[in-house]
């Protein structure tokens, strides 16, 4: 009996807590959404702004140090790359995301969950890809200065060894670690509503 | 009244009925008060919002548990991103296990056994989080199953669950109880 009665018991106590509950009006919710708004307009410029300063800095290097082939097709292949991400980001921010009052919990917290991994999944392939045009770039440079210092050869390895290291190694595999880590919960999820007979 | 104004009018007319409710829903989601802040905001503002597309379809209380709750998920899984332990929820079954060690009594400090319920809350798995939150607030299983998507049997044996979490969490002490 008592073990029936404590529930409601905790439901009274439940309902003890809230009453500092803050408080909006529409005015500042229209204010807040207006800054969000601004916010995002905000980051979209900066991200076109800095691929911009990229496509201006490899447009300097084209034109004021000499080249040759490897450091063109790593300038090329850079832009490309960063292009790609760009689109890439925009396209993903375009796409309408599940409405929060006309989907039901278990749908949204199912999309949410695949957002969340469809996000490290493409950074996976976001971070592979930027590796080979600044290892080429780099070697590219090197042949050409090898001989202007003794440290440009040595330094420019230790780089294509360490953008390996950081762009094909390491930070891929940590994103497909969360990819995996988000994907078992989705299967988690799947798994617990259709043992429940959902 | 043009769209804005009802717009604005339902919102007040919520935050007037559900304020309460849903300070309690950011409290079991988010532990940090800043972040809880934000939480909070986040959700009227997608209340707000929402009532530009509310067409009564559902009862007012499911659109506005069901908004808030999706906003909250949302919230959790942003926030466990990125973390180096990585989301760590329990169900309910674990959280019942978990739970027989310590037995806090609810009549003899009131703040403790809040904060403890809370503490608990906010380590289940949104879905679970969902289902105790609705059951704590009162609403019938048919509402609960409205909102999360879950079947009635579903709901009816997630609630069964919760009660027996709780009751091992919890108990009277005292004769007089409550």
């Amino acid at each position: 009996m008592a073990c029936d009665e404590l529930p409601d018991d905790l439901k009274i106590l439940w309902k003890e807590a809230g009453t500092d509950r803050p408080m909006f009006s529409p005015e500042q919710l229209r204010q807040e959404a207006e800054k969000m708004r601004a916010k995002r307009r905000k980051s979209d410029v900066i991200m076109v702004a800095a691929m911009a300063l990229l496509v201006a800095g490899y447009g300097i290097i084209f034109f004021f140090i000499p080249n040759n082939a490897l450091t063109l097709a790593g300038s090329i292949l850079s832009v490309l790359v960063c292009g790609a991400w760009l689109i890439d980001i925009l396209m993903k921010r375009a796409r309408v995301a599940p409405d929060p009052g006309e989907t039901d919990s278990v749908r949204f917290y199912r999309a949410e969950l695949e957002r969340a991994r469809n996000n490290h999944r493409a950074l996976v392939w976001r971070l592979a890809l930027l590796a080979p045009p600044f290892i080429l770039w780099d070697i590219g440079f090197a042949r050409i200065f090898a001989k202007a210092a003794w440290f440009i050869e040595p330094f420019m390895w230790f780089d294509c060894v360490f953008l390996l290291a950081v762009f094909a190694v390491v930070g891929p595999l940590n994103q497909l670690k969360w990819t995996r880590k988000y994907q078992d919960r989705i299967a988690a999820l799947d798994g617990a509503i259709r043992s429940e007979g959902r | 009244m043009d769209r804005t104004e009802s717009q604005d009018e339902f919102y007040r007319k919520v935050a007037e009925e559900y304020g309460a409710s849903l300070a309690r829903m950011a409290y079991a989601y988010e532990a940090d008060p800043d972040l809880r802040r934000d939480l909070s905001q986040e959700i009227h503002l997608a209340l707000w919002r929402s009532f530009e597309k509310f067409n009564g379809r559902c009862s007012l209380r499911t659109w506005v548990y069901r908004v808030a709750h999706n906003v909250a998920t949302s919230h959790v899984v942003r926030q466990t991103r990125g973390k180096r332990s990585g989301p760590a929820f329990l169900t309910l079954e674990e959280a019942g296990v978990q739970a027989s060690g310590e037995n806090v009594e609810i009549s003899a400090d009131r703040h403790q056994a809040l904060a403890h319920l809370f503490a608990l809350i906010q380590r289940l798995d949104p879905l679970d989080r969902q289902v105790i939150l609705a059951y704590l607030e009162d609403l019938d299983a048919e509402s609960i199953a409205e909102i999360t998507g879950l079947s009635v049997a579903n709901v009816w044996t997630k609630i069964h669950r919760i009660k027996d979490v709780l009751v091992r969490q919890f108990h009277r002490g005292g004769r007089d109880g409550l």
